[in-house]
């Protein structure tokens, strides 16, 4: 079943690049000056290698916040990290920096996680517990902030906005796919690097601590971490669901090992899981792309539901 | 070896008492006195400068000095991960030990179960697990929470046997188990409302008078048992 998952996925993520709306043709591909070539390599292929480390951002990262906060629903998302990256996006397209949409939405990011820490250092001990009340308080907040932009925006704004909030895998030229390259591939590494702090992390705190693990220290390490590449992710895909949340669950379902051997099959799965959504999103409408954060939710949302009722029986 | 001065917080009032090396307490006192309280602070886990061990400050020592010198195991255990089993576990726990991880296993008769997830193991096997850590974690002063609240009486005397043994240095013993404290015999520590109201030797403490101190008629010493009056 595994093998077979793991064959299945790499023929889908080679396969990939040469479906759409266009269809190419293989003779061209090494020919620099037909469109098949501008085509398959300036924006088909690019767009593949977004979605996979965007879908692996996002996965290893739920991963991690879940195992530090020890809550099955402790996502970036569910923190308030991706929420801050619109708000900084819509804050650029509304007060025009159309230009440097990608920089606002890092910095969104990045603030959210400054004021995360800034309260957590407040609070007396790391209360994992509190800074999760204190990320959904800040979605909520952003979110009544969003409305607002929404408010002072005109029609062509608030579209661009919310075809953001949409989320997109759209990338054109190789080059662009290299911040999203270095963050997802520096995370992995990085979790590599922690990987039996985070097996300790596994049972709780106390135990760590006791197992001499600097607990403060890690966890703000591997937040910091995680917070910074989702923030990059988003700043170029828009927030895309559900992935952080569900593909975590799903592949410890199916492996039954403890999270911190399945770290690579969560980043692997995470990426296959996006570029199989991106793919229907190109293929499914006959003349314009699905925003790909609909099917991600469309197929996420009822097979994660299944996953938990198989498991109560 | 292990000092505490003159600590307060919101539960303990006015902590202060010493251990000497090798020497062995047993913490006894009423539910919700402050004995776990008290345990979190002796072993780091609630950061306290009136804590010294060994001479230094538990919130300067380094961090693998600190698990040389001490370890505590709580009366739950608590794991996030749905899937970590038993083995893995133990693995997490051994630090300071030449002592094989099987050889443990086979002593507590956890054998048959050392692939099976934590989550999924019972109170009793779960506390036999936490002991099991202790031994391999091998620390100079092992603090134990109440270690044979969820045992059969097979499995409590073999705990018994286990604590007498020489696999563990230095024992701090909470417990509400006076059976259990009277053989040990050793030094008890008795907290009542977050004060240390008696600190003496096992002898002292067991004689019928303070009993009923402590105890009002609960209590009864029979023969050469601690019995509790129902």
């Amino acid at each position: 079943m595994k093998y077979f998952m793991l064959l299945l996925s790499f023929i889908a993520i080679t396969l990939a690049p040469f479906f759409g709306q266009i269809p190419i043709e293989l003779y061209k591909l090494d020919n620099p000056t037909t469109v098949d070539y501008k085509l398959f390599w300036d924006i088909r292929l690019p767009r593949v290698i977004v979605a996979f480390f965007a879908g692996s951002i996002l996965a290893l990262g739920g991963l991690i916040f879940q195992s530090l906060f020890k809550n099955p629903m402790g996502t970036p998302y569910t923190l308030g990290v991706a929420s801050g990256s619109t708000l900084g996006v819509a804050f650029a397209v509304v007060f025009g920096f159309g230009s440097l949409l990608s920089l606002f939405g890092f910095l969104g990011a990045l603030l959210t996680v400054v004021i995360l820490f800034a309260l957590t250092l407040r609070l007396k001990s790391y209360q994992t517990n509190s800074l999760l009340l204190v990320g959904i308080a800040l979605a909520f907040f952003y979110n009544a902030a969003l409305m607002i932009l929404f408010y002072l925006s005109d029609e062509s704004q608030s579209f661009e906005i919310i075809r953001f909030t949409m989320g997109s895998v759209d990338v054109i030229g190789l080059n662009n796919t290299i911040p999203i390259l270095l963050a997802s591939v520096g995370l992995l590494l990085l979790s590599w690097w922690y990987q039996k702090e985070l097996k300790l992390l596994l049972t709780s705190n106390d135990y760590a601590y006791l197992k001499g693990v600097e607990v403060k220290r890690v966890n703000t390490v591997l937040l910091v971490a995680v917070s910074v590449a989702v923030g990059v992710c988003v700043s170029i895909t828009g927030p895309i669901g559900f992935v952080g949340l569900i593909i975590p669950h799903i592949v410890k379902t199916i492996y039954k090992k403890s999270a911190e051997q399945l770290m690579l099959p969560i980043f692997f799965y995470g990426g296959v899981f996006l570029v199989l959504s991106d793919l229907i999103a190109r293929n499914l409408g006959s003349n314009s792309d699905i925003p790909i954060g609909i099917i991600t939710a469309f197929l996420g949302g009822p097979f994660f539901v299944y996953l938990i009722m198989r498991k109560r029986n | 070896m292990l000092t505490i001065k003159n600590h307060n917080s919101n539960i303990l009032t006015d902590i202060s008492f010493h251990l000497k090396q090798h020497e062995n307490l047993i913490i006894l006192g009423s539910n919700g006195a402050g004995k776990s309280t008290l345990a979190k602070v002796l072993c780091g886990i609630t950061p306290s400068n009136n804590v010294t061990i060994n001479g230094k400050k538990i919130t300067q020592l380094k961090t693998k000095e600190r698990t040389k010198l001490i370890n505590y195991i709580p009366a739950k255990l608590e794991i996030f991960d749905e899937y970590l089993t038993l083995e893995q576990y133990l693995d997490l726990s051994r630090l300071h030990t030449l002592l094989a991880s099987k050889n443990i296993l086979k002593l507590l008769e956890l054998e048959h179960l050392k692939t099976k997830p934590c989550q999924q193991l019972s109170s009793g096997e779960q506390q036999l697990t936490m002991l099991a850590s202790a031994v391999l974690h091998n620390a100079r002063i092992t603090i134990f929470d109440e270690p044979t609240a969820n045992l059969d009486p097979k499995k409590s005397r073999d705990v018994y046997a286990l604590l007498k043994s020489k696999l563990f240095q230095s024992k701090i013993i909470i417990t509400h188990d006076l059976n259990l404290a009277y053989r040990l015999g050793y030094k008890i520590l008795y907290i009542k409302d977050g004060k240390i109201s008696f600190f003496d030797t096992s002898e002292r403490f067991f004689h019928p008078s303070n009993l009923d101190h402590f105890f009002a008629s609960s209590v009864q010493k029979v023969d050469e048992y601690i019995m509790v009056n129902l």
